[in-house]
Parts: C-alpha cells; structure tokens; sequence
C-alpha cells in the first residue's frame, strides 16, 4: 500500500454500494440472498464458466533493507499492547468487584469490629476472586513494567476504596498505606498459591485412568510445549510467586473516594439507626469526616496530575459539608426526629450531583 | 481511649514524600530544560542543511556534532538522575525532549556523520535503535531492570521527525543541483515507509504520526516525478 493510493481514485468495486442507491435492485428472481456480488448497476454478477474466481492473493509486503528491523520493533510493540490489552481487561474486572464489596459494605448500618456475618462472607468471597485475578496480573507488572501499566491498574485504586472503607467500617480509623500495600501483596500472593493448588489439582486426573482426548499430532506438541512452559513458569513461581501491589497514589485516590463512601455510609446509617455512627461518648464520623478532609487539605499537592487532584479533593470538601450538615441536623432535632426520616442534603447546595 | 481516626505520623510521612516527588521533579526538569536548549541548538544548525551542497557538508557536520556533543553530556546527567526512581513514573516528562535528541543525531548520522574508523560515516545511514544507545550511551527497550534507556516508541517518533525534514532536503537539493541526493532519499524514505506499515498500530501518538509518513513519500516521488519528466535522473540512479 502506497501513501499515494490515498490519493487514486477508488477501485470501481468499492463504489458499488453508491450506486445501488440510485438503481432499484433486481429482486424479481425471487433470489433474496445477500450472498452473491452485483455489478456497477445493481445487477447479480455471474460467473459463466464455473466456480467465482478465487480472491485476488494479497500483495506480499516488498521487502528492503529496513524490513527486518520494522519486524523486530513490531513484535516488540505487539508484545507490549498484548500485556495493556490483558492487564486493562482483568483491572476492569477487579474495579466490579470492588464496587461489589462497597455496595455490600454500604449495607452495614453501624461501627463494629465484626461485620454482620452475611456481608463479611460477601466481602470474603469477592476478595478471593480479586486475590486470583491480582495473582493473574503479578507476571505482568513486575520491576521496569510496575510504573509502565499503572494506567492500566485502575483497578488498585478502586480495591484501595474499598478496602480502607471496609477497614473504616471495622476500627472507626483511617488504612495506613504501608498496611494496605502490605494486604494487596498478601492477597496477590494467596491467589498464586490457589491457582498452584488448584492446577495441581486438576492435573493428576488424566492419569487416573481417563482416556485421553483424541488430538491432532500438531496440537499436541504445540500444547505439550505450553504445558512444559507453563510448568517451568509454576515452579518458578513456587519458589517465589510473584507479587504486586499498590503506589501511594492508589492509596491517595482511593482514600479521597473513601470520603464518599463514608459520607453515603453516615447519611444512611444516621437515617435508619437514628444515631450517628461511631462511638458516641468519643467521636463520631462528623469528627472522622472533619479530621479526613484537614489531612488533604493540609497536604502539598501532589504533581504529576493536579487536575485530577484538585477534583478530587472539591468532591471531599462537598462530602465533609453534608456530614456535618448531618451532625447538625442530629444535634438539633434529633430527639424529635422520627425514625427513618432523611434529611434532604440537596436543599441548599443547587447544582450538585451526587458523588 | 480508641484510637484516632488518622495514625498522626502518617500525615508527616506522606508530606515529606510528596515534598520528595515534587523535588525530584523539579530537578529533571531543569536537566530537560538543559537538553532542550541543547537540542534546539543542535536542530538550528541542521536546518543549514537545506542551503549547504553536499561538498560543504564536512563543514556542517562537524559544527552538528558539537551541539550532539553537549546533547550527549546532558543525557548522561539525566539519565543517572532518572535512574534512581522508576523509569515510568516520569519518562513521560522528558520524552519529547529526547525524542528531538535522537532525532537530530539520527539525521547527523544520515548526512554522513557519526562515523567510526571501523564504519566511516557516509550519505544514507540509518542508525539502529541499538546504534543510537552506543551514542548516547544509554541502555535500549530495557526490560530485566528498571533504569534510565531509550524505549521503542522514542526511537520511531525520532525517526518519523527525520523522514519530514529528509522529505524537505529532497526539494532543496534539487534546488542545489544535487538531483542524485533527492532521488537517495526518495528511495530510503519509500523504504521506510514499507517498514512502517508493518507495525500494528494502536490509536496512539505513534498511529498519528506514521500518518505524516505517507506525505513525506508524496512529496519526494512528486519531486522524482518532475526530475524523471525533464530527464534530469542520473543515470546510474535511473533504475
């Protein structure tokens, strides 16, 4: 293909679309199939003497000095948008689980070191699914390829929301990054170790007296050549298996989310329990609220993306306001208050979505 | 007493490692600014390329290889400052800069400088991404281990910078009477461009600019055109 053909008129096949447009299509031989080509009228194109003729082969790319070296680059660069591709497909899958785990979390009305027991087995079993799709990722961002895909790995700084919320929902205190990094690490781990347990479950059972599925003899080698792969990839992974985990700035969005979830988190539970939550001879999540929103705004933003940042943190000053909005409310009337009565947050502040 | 809502040494350990990014990327970004002049020194000079017939050509080049020179030093800076954090946490910051860098050493290079005593230089020589490394020297596509290197992606951009301004010498060297350069670089940029659609491109910065490839090849086969109307095509280059 030449720059130049951008330029040449179309080949005349390709106008036939057009001109169909102009000329009503010969339907009268009852022949509805879509299945056969039309000349430049509209009309079926027969071929008289046998079959169609056979498509014209694709002209094989020339060859120069330079053609090896453009190959070479391009595996390179395929190599690497297979790697994006693959990682931007689990990062989505772990991001609906973690909002899975929220939405089960926003159904805890109160602050208590045990979940009420049917949300603590949806949170496990959700983990237990991030935690294999997290192993299934590892290989992929180790050393140089951590920073490289961290566009890709959205996903952490969902889990990070997540995970610190829950922690909220359970201590009343803030997940500190070092902890975090060190349960998204522990969590990828486990999920190498499942995914070991359970290949090597899988693979004794041809031996146990199965008949082998019939293959061609090409396939089999081919298949032979993975396993062989992959059984040197297990073992070195048995050695070691390899891990991730999440940057501060997982943490930093995560947490500035988290400020959402406890604003929902202190709007429901308040409306339904009557209460504000938390301990309340101490502090409750008014105090929790005011005293996250002056941690960000006490600390220098951070580079690299301040637009982002900045957003982020208007969204948490908004948070902050409606839980005091809350506090207040409570404060005042919350003794006249009936049960299950909702403060209408949205009275004052015209032009606000919901975040 | 429960605990506090936020671990107190907390606030003080993020603040200082914000205070931390935020140094480092101040510093590389003076070092960039520094290879950026270094740069836009070393382009300026090449664009005499366009008025200098081929035998004044040693001349040029050697005042081009001073500017690469001072490009070179400042990329060693960069690249043992850079190499202390993750590569991709700020390549992005540096990218364009270097980019330009490579590029004007890849022209050099074509022109017939950059050359060795076991590999003199001469008119039409494309640099390897491994080439360009030995020049900078710095590591190339690095993938065993996170350091400072010249990436894939850096060494097409730069290419494709080249391929325009060899597109307008094509012109120019016509003007000058050299119709046998215009026809060398109508085949290299030809040769080029085959190898450029090999790639399979996402819908990135890298698709964007292999598109300008194709007008680059417009150019010099409309300049080859009206040689070969007006019989003005050596003929040892006439094939």
């Amino acid at each position: 293909m030449e720059g130049k053909m951008d330029d040449a008129p179309a080949p005349k096949r390709a106008k036939i679309g057009s001109e169909n447009t102009s000329k009503p299509i010969d339907n009268s031989t009852g022949n509805t199939m879509s299945g056969f080509k039309r000349d430049r009228h509209g009309n079926e194109k027969r071929f008289n003497n046998g079959p169609r003729p056979a498509p014209k082969p694709k002209v094989a790319v020339v060859r120069n000095a330079y053609t090896p070296m453009f190959e070479q680059l391009r595996d390179e660069l395929d190599a690497h948008h297979d790697r994006r591709d693959r990682l931007g497909k689990v990062s989505r899958d772990i991001t609906g689980l973690s909002k899975k785990i929220i939405f089960a979390l926003q159904r805890v009305r109160t602050i208590n070191p045990d979940l009420p027991p049917q949300i603590q087995a949806e949170v496990d079993s959700r983990l237990a699914e991030i935690s294999k799709l997290l192993a299934t990722m590892a290989p992929d961002v180790q050393g140089i390829n951590r920073y490289r895909y961290s566009r890709s790995l959205m996903c952490l700084e969902e889990l990070a929301e997540a995970l610190t919320f829950a922690h909220y929902l359970k201590t009343q205190t803030l997940l500190k990054p070092d902890e975090l990094s060190a349960f998204v690490e522990e969590l990828t781990r486990k999920g190498a170790v499942s995914e070991d347990r359970d290949k090597d479950k899988d693979e004794p059972m041809p031996d146990a007296g199965n008949t082998p599925v019939p293959t061609s003899g090409e396939q089999e080698t081919t298949d032979n050549d993975n396993k062989l792969a992959e059984k040197e990839e297990q073992r070195q992974s048995k050695l070691e298996p390899l891990t991730m985990s999440t940057t501060e700035d997982d943490y930093f969005y995560g947490v500035f989310d988290l400020s959402g979830e406890m604003m929902r988190f202190a709007t429901t539970s308040t409306a339904l329990t009557g209460k504000m939550a938390g301990a309340e001879d101490e502090r409750t999540i008014v105090e929790d609220m005011h005293e996250l929103g002056s941690f960000f705004e006490m600390l220098p933003m951070k580079a690299g993306d301040r637009k982002q940042w900045e957003k982020k943190l208007d969204v948490m000053r908004q948070s902050v306001r409606k839980v005091e909005r809350l506090g207040y409310d409570r404060m005042i009337r919350g003794s006249e208050r009936p049960q299950g009565w909702v403060p209408d947050l949205t009275a004052d502040q015209p032009g606000d979505d919901e975040e | 007493m429960a605990p506090p809502m936020i671990d107190p040494a907390l606030f003080d350990q993020l603040k200082d490692n914000i205070e931390k990014d935020s140094s480092i990327r101040k510093d590389l970004e003076q070092i960039i600014e520094e290879l950026n002049q270094n740069v836009s020194y070393t382009q300026g000079v090449l664009t005499k390329i366009h008025s200098t017939p081929r035998s004044k050509y040693p001349a040029l080049l050697s005042q081009v290889e001073s500017g690469i020179k001072k490009e070179l030093e400042t990329t060693t800076r960069l690249a043992q400052f850079a190499s202390q954090y993750p590569y991709y946490k700020y390549n992005y910051k540096w990218g364009r800069t270097l980019q330009d860098a490579i590029a004007t050493v890849l022209l050099h290079a074509w022109l017939g400088g950059m050359g060795s005593d076991s590999k003199p230089g001469e008119v039409g020589r494309l640099l390897t991404l491994e080439e360009v490394g030995h020049v900078f020297e710095v590591p190339v596509n690095l993938k065993d281990r996170d350091a400072f290197h010249i990436t894939i992606e850096e060494y097409l951009l730069a290419l494709i910078s080249v391929v325009e301004d060899l597109s307008r010498l094509a012109m120019n060297s016509v003007t000058l009477g050299d119709t046998e350069l215009a026809v060398q670089i109508s085949g290299f940029i030809k040769d080029l461009h085959g190898g450029f659609q090999m790639l399979n491109l996402k819908n990135d910065i890298l698709r964007k600019r292999v598109d300008s490839v194709k007008y680059a090849v417009k150019k010099v086969e409309d300049v080859v055109y009206d040689l070969s109307l007006r019989n003005l095509i050596p003929a040892k280059d006439a094939q």
